[in-house]
């Protein structure tokens, strides 16, 4: 018995949901969590399931074959330790979101990123897109952080400072603190 | 007095609707007396619903001042509203809430920025108030025990907007 992540990617049409669940359920595989979303027109989903009997990924992935061929699907199944699944989204550090905007140039999100991971700054969430008149695009990036104890705000916000001026964009980061009712 | 203990989900009397008080008779007096404890005993608690503590009665009690962040905008203090009702509300805001009866999530929910209530005060007269951010969620978020409605149930997406806490301080 295993766990398993499968992601699915392919141009977006009504039925996708369907086929894969179909298999899924053709196969006992129990779906614990899923997510899917449409981007630039791309289908996407990515599941974890968990099968009674499966161990290894090639027990399951051939049963896919059918969807790659007929609908044109990327599937990728991965077997997964049972220690590796973590059902909720847990909070070591302190949360907060950081925004940040400004005309569309290469390596926003590179350079964001990069002094994140440098700070052990978990990306717990990511959100990208261009907005705006297409002569003038803004590009808008929300991230929701997990900050550890130990990063120091002070540096952060000199660092952040730093990458205002160099790629002219907007950057906040603000606490997500919570209303204990 | 006393600090009562409080219903944890998903007990059923969570979803139950909470009866309107007739009169604030000694009994609803002392009974606010021990919500107010109870709210006070649980750390940065700023609201609590009579429903809460297994009360099926309309009363609920908010004081964001008790709270950094809360005391930092406007506010009315301590706030113990009976019967009360959502007259007008307008805007939104998005904030992060935590629920003594849900310990082991939060969750970011949209309310209104803006809230015209209608209640009785602890001394039964009535009062019409206004509310504008925290204090304003901490009042709808009460005001929904009363109905049944927890914040889970006001949850937009359950992948984006709801966390598990590590701890519950």
């Amino acid at each position: 018995m295993g766990h398993f992540s499968v992601s699915v990617v392919g141009k977006d049409r009504p039925g996708i949901v369907a086929e894969v669940s179909r298999i899924l359920f053709e196969q006992g595989c129990n779906i614990e969590d899923s997510t899917c979303t449409i981007l630039s027109g791309q289908f996407a989903m990515i599941l974890v399931i968990h099968h009674s009997k499966f161990q290894a990924a090639d027990e399951l992935g051939p049963a896919f074959d059918e969807v790659r061929t007929k609908m044109r699907l990327i599937v990728t199944v991965n077997a997964l330790k049972d220690e590796e699944v973590v059902h909720e989204k847990a909070f070591a550090g302190h949360p907060h979101i950081i925004s940040v905007y400004g005309a569309d140039r290469p390596g926003i999100v590179y350079t964001v990123a990069q002094e994140l991971a440098r700070r052990k700054v978990n990306i717990t969430d990511l959100n990208t897109q261009v907005v705006g008149a297409k002569d003038r695009p803004v590009y808008v990036m929300v991230l929701e952080v997990d900050i550890p104890e130990a990063v120091d705000m002070k540096e952060l916000e000199k660092e952040f400072g730093r990458i205002r001026k160099e790629l002219s964009v907007s950057i906040t980061v603000r606490p997500i603190e919570t209303l204990e009712l | 007095m006393a600090i009562l203990p409080i219903l944890i989900f998903p007990d059923p009397l969570l979803k139950e609707k909470s009866a309107p008080v007739e009169r604030v008779t000694p009994e609803i007096s002392a009974a606010i007396d021990d919500l107010l404890d109870t709210m006070r005993a649980s750390p940065g608690g700023v609201g609590i619903a009579a429903p809460q503590t297994g009360l099926l009665k309309r009363i609920v009690a908010v004081d964001v001042s008790a709270s950094k962040r809360g005391a930092q905008q406007e506010n009315h203090g301590l706030l113990v509203l009976i019967n009360p009702e959502i007259l007008a509300k307008g805007g939104r805001q998005i904030v992060r809430e935590g629920c003594m009866s849900i310990p082991d999530y939060t969750a970011n929910i949209e309310r209104a920025q803006w809230v015209l209530v209608d209640a009785l005060d602890r001394t039964g007269k009535h009062v019409i108030l206004e509310s504008v951010g925290l204090e304003a969620v901490a009042i709808q978020h009460e005001l929904d025990h009363l109905d049944g409605i927890l914040f889970v149930d006001r949850v937009a997406s359950i992948k984006t907007d709801l966390f598990r806490r590590k701890k519950y301080r």
